[in-house]
């Protein structure tokens, strides 16, 4: 008797989406390390069809109607037809390759998905079957664009302008069109709320934009968010999903958001999956703080904590020499800092909007300047004010300390003004400059820089 | 800046491979291309009168009586055109009623009448509209901007790229979907065009269409000029290259619905002639219409035949500066796109001088998402080369908002860039208007403002924030033009989001 045949049976008897699927996988269980080799020589590809029947519904095995049997017959011959490529990448034996592999894992997708959609129907509890397909789907995938990759066939079809991304992720691509059929299976199912294949939509929608993010179409991803956004008065509300499909879920629409610049957007999803993020989950708090660092920074000027960055080893490597330059005002160690950083903050994508920490950092710098002019003559008993008409050229000078002195260029008063005048815009400085005196007239009463206390 | 010579006018011929052992075929076996699109061209004027639908004038019910072979999705889609929902108010019925009529005439002429999708063909009106619009956002064309595009006939004679059979007689799944084709136009006036676009008319079919479409369409990438997805391509791809026999020097463009009939496609040693004599009509002539179009179906032949040396660079960078300079940034983009695969093979050609394009265009489209891929393909080495620090500092002086910084880069910038920073530079004038209203007060010179905007002279900055916002805000004292900054307000602000607002994005990778 096949370890598989019982841990499928026992799966059905008490209804556990997550045991069934478990059975569904290509790796197998450390505790049982035998199992798919088992499983595998317990048929050959003549007989299969008539084997399964037997190991699946035989003796003390759940009672299934007919039509829903022979689904999950359907799907457990093409596994382990599957599970004959697995091997024999395991065994790296003459043949074996990763794109047959592939091709067959997503016959099994197919199959799955037919089971879901046909007359059998397969209850909705079972859903994580189909998590499980596509995870290892999309891993196939990868690996058999790695293969193609390394094998060098290119093809070129007739037609004229070949994207540059197109051969390389055939396979992937291949997958993501599967995988949307799985997520328009789960949206599509009219069934009752409780048992609907809705509850399937979010995990669906991750493993789809983990694929588009990789294949570097981001812009796909609208079409899915546009069809959930289509149908959600039909679906539960996110707080009644598990959390681990919505912390995931608002991380990828955050990203979106982020990478159009919509920052505000951006943090709110993403703070939203940082609180949710489950505690253990450093790798993940880590990819979430990646982007809600940079968008802080953006919508309120802030640094993160040292605190916070001792935390994340990698993200302190990231973040810190810039944070450290904006908090002094040091505008060459910023430029370096972005310089020595660009390669990491371009892969990952945050490099513009860490490029605007460079407003923060002259923020800090002009600041200093304005407390270094001192106080107006004190009169009589009032308290002593600040000097708030500053020289442009005080500021120029400003910008001239810290540059070398062998390449100490000429600082342009003109651009000095240019630079002040991005400052008053952006409501960082509130002031105006008086051109024709030279001078910065900048606010009294501690508001001539907005939320640092002077 | 603009009047030094272009790089490719001044190289006498390229140094391309004009390799005598090439395999071709030189029967003279040579068929006349079908000259299928001047015909579709002049079908209003030839056909008129003997073709079915010229009763087309009687209610649509008449005309799909008449000709009772016209299969029900035609008859259903002549009946959504002149339904009162998906009329549009910019396009008049006789307008919309001359396009139907070319794109029907089109498709039974070639006999795709079964072959077109109609459900998801958009409809006339919004071709019309689209057409105009493309022509609209072209800002080198802009006597076309100013001057109100009532006649879409002329209008589409200026791009042939885009004429007749590129519309209708693609197979379904190449067929543009409209909303999929709007998703690369913007529109002046986006929020009120949209729900004309729709083709269908309710909702519900909508989310279906959409449902459809994402099977259909997915992983195909959104890049409209990748049609090579998956399903029609391996069947396609299949038949390897062809060897063409053609011996013609010029060969109007055409779009392929299948596969090549070498008897029309010109081999290398053909190709490189009709590159030189392109090259010699282009400094003749200028006339950019036929230019576009020869050089397409030059690329095309050099794609069916799988021709990828450093001959086809030549061609795309050659083709590619040519639309630079006309502002067809729909063609620049195919042929910037095509050369950054060209370049990721070593092919020669001039790599660096079109990565710096690159970055300009995404400033100028502004897809950010698209300046960070730019960015990253940018390495060490061309850093050191000046178009490419260029361009990079151009964009990180826009991010910062260095107004002072980006115009001293403006007034000094390397090979054909500035063509494209032309496409820009006002609304970055706009922008740093808006800075200095806010931050200067009472006034500034003009001639400060002349200075650090790049204009050429006081009138043009005078004439400049005077079109752009009203004539009170300069006033003359002791002598001299000032700007009265403390009075602006937000007039530059506005103009400055109107100005960002309309970016033409076709062709958009």
């Amino acid at each position: 008797m096949s370890s598989i045949a019982t841990a499928f049976k026992n799966a059905y008897i008490n209804g556990s989406g997550s045991d069934l699927a478990a059975v569904l996988t290509p790796i197998a269980p450390a505790e049982d390390p035998n199992r798919l080799r088992s499983f595998y020589q317990l048929s050959n590809a003549a007989s299969v069809s008539l084997d399964l029947p037997y190991l699946l519904f035989h003796g003390k095995g759940p009672k299934l109607p007919k039509a829903e049997q022979n689904a999950w017959v359907d799907i457990f011959v093409v596994y382990w037809e599957a599970i004959g490529e697995v091997l024999k990448c395991e065994d790296r034996s003459p043949g074996a390759s990763v794109v047959t592999l592939f091709n067959t894992w997503k016959k099994l997708a197919n199959t799955l998905i037919r089971g879901y959609s046909g007359s059998s129907s397969l209850p909705a509890w079972t859903l994580p079957c189909l998590y499980t397909v596509g995870k290892y789907m999309r891993i196939f995938a990868i690996n058999a664009d790695l293969e193609v990759a390394s094998q060098g066939t290119a093809v070129l079809g007739f037609q004229e302008e070949v994207s540059p991304d197109v051969e390389k992720n055939a396979n992937l691509e291949e997958a993501a069109r599967v995988i949307n059929r799985m997520f328009t299976l789960c949206l599509s199912d009219r069934a009752a709320l409780e048992e609907s294949r809705k509850w399937g939509i979010y995990n669906m929608t991750n493993l789809l934009f983990k694929i588009y993010f990789k294949i570097n179409s981001v812009g796909l991803t609208k079409n899915i968010l546009r069809a959930i956004k289509a149908s959600a008065a039909d679906l539960p509300p996110p707080e009644a999903f598990p959390k681990s499909h919505i912390v995931a879920f608002e991380y990828y629409v955050g990203v979106i958001h982020f990478l159009e610049e919509n920052y505000a957007e951006a943090e709110e999803h993403l703070t939203w999956a940082w609180r949710m993020c489950h505690r253990g989950a450093t790798k993940n708090r880590e990819l979430i703080l990646t982007y809600l660092i940079p968008c802080h920074l953006v919508t309120t000027h802030t640094i993160p904590s040292k605190k916070l960055l001792t935390q994340f080893p990698r993200l302190e490597k990231l973040f810190r020499p810039l944070s450290e330059c904006i908090r002094k005002g040091d505008l060459a160690g910023f430029d370096l800092a972005m310089t020595a950083g660009e390669e990491e903050f371009v892969k990952r994508r945050i490099y513009l909007p860490l490029e605007r920490g460079r407003d923060i950092a002259l923020r800090n710098l002009f600041r200093k300047v304005f407390l270094a002019g001192g106080f107006e003559e004190p009169k009589d008993d009032q308290p002593p004010v600040r000097r708030t008409r500053v020289h442009v050229n005080e500021f120029a000078a400003a910008l001239r300390v810290g540059t070398p002195t062998s390449g100490r260029s000429r600082v342009d008063i003109d651009e000095v003004e240019c630079l002040l005048a991005n400052l008053i815009y952006k409501g960082l400085m509130k002031g105006y400059i008086a051109r024709d005196r030279g001078i910065v007239v900048l606010s009294k009463g501690g508001k001539a820089f907005p939320g640092t206390g002077v | 800046m603009n009047s030094s010579v272009p790089p490719w006018r001044s190289t006498a011929t390229a140094p391309m491979a004009r390799n005598s052992t090439f395999p071709t075929n030189a029967t003279p076996a040579y068929i006349p291309v079908q000259a299928r699109r001047s015909l579709a061209h002049s079908t209003t004027n030839t056909t008129n009168g003997s073709f079915p639908l010229s009763g087309r004038q009687d209610s649509p019910d008449d005309e799909s009586r008449k000709r009772v072979e016209f299969p029900p999705p035609v008859r259903s889609y002549v009946q959504r055109c002149f339904a009162p929902e998906n009329q549009v108010a910019s396009v008049s019925i006789p307008e919309m009623q001359e396009k139907l009529k070319h794109v029907i005439t089109d498709a039974a002429e070639n006999n795709k009448l079964g072959i077109i999708d109609w459900e998801r063909l958009p409809l006339p009106q919004v071709m019309v509209q689209n057409e105009r619009n493309k022509i609209l956002a072209n800002p080198a064309s802009s006597h076309w901007a100013s001057a109100q595009p009532s006649s879409p006939g002329n209008a589409t004679r200026k791009r042939k790229s885009t004429d007749g059979p590129l519309d209708t007689g693609s197979p379904p799944w190449r067929s543009a979907n409209p909303s999929r084709f709007e998703d690369r136009v913007t529109h002046p006036t986006t929020e009120k065009k949209k729900p004309r676009i729709a083709v269908d008319q309710s909702s519900k079919s909508k989310a279906n269409l959409e449902m459809r479409r994402k099977r259909f369409d997915l992983g195909k990438g959104q890049s409209p000029s990748s049609p090579t997805g998956s399903p029609a391509r391996s069947a396609d791809a299949d038949q390897g290259p062809v060897v063409g026999r053609c011996q013609a020097l010029e060969k109007n463009y055409f779009r392929l619905t299948s596969a090549p009939n070498p008897d029309t496609v010109r081999p290398l040693p053909v190709l490189s002639k009709a590159l030189d004599l392109l090259k010699k009509k282009w400094k003749t002539d200028g006339n950019y219409g036929y230019i576009c179009d020869q050089f397409k179906s030059l690329r095309q032949d050099l794609t069916v035949q799988h021709i990828r040396t450093e001959f086809t660079v030549t061609v795309y960078e050659i083709h590619a500066r040519i639309a630079l300079e006309k502002g067809d940034l729909g063609e620049y983009n195919q042929c910037q796109t095509q050369l950054r695969v060209l370049y990721a093979q070593q092919l020669a050609g001039h790599p660096t001088e079109f990565k710096a394009y690159r970055i300009l265009y995404f400033i100028y489209t502004r897809n950010w998402t698209a300046m960070n891929d730019a960015l990253a393909d940018v390495t060490p080495e061309d850093k050191k080369d000046p178009a490419v620090k260029h361009a990079l500092d151009v964009r990180s002086a826009l991010a910062l908002g260095n107004y002072h910084r980006f115009f001293q880069l403006y007034l000094d910038t390397p090979n054909m860039g500035a063509y494209l920073m032309d496409m820009f530079v006002d609304r970055e004038r706009l922008s740093a208007l808006a800075v200095m209203c806010r931050a200067y007060k009472p006034d500034v010179n003009i001639r400060f403002i002349t200075e650090e905007l790049g204009f050429e002279s006081d009138e043009q900055s005078a004439r400049f924030i005077i079109d752009n916002s009203s004539a009170e805000l300069l006033e003359e004292k002791n002598g001299a033009v000032r700007l009265l900054t403390g009075k602006a307000g937000s007039l530059f602000d506005q103009a400055k989001a109107a100005a960002h607002r309309v970016v033409d994005i076709k062709g958009q990778i």
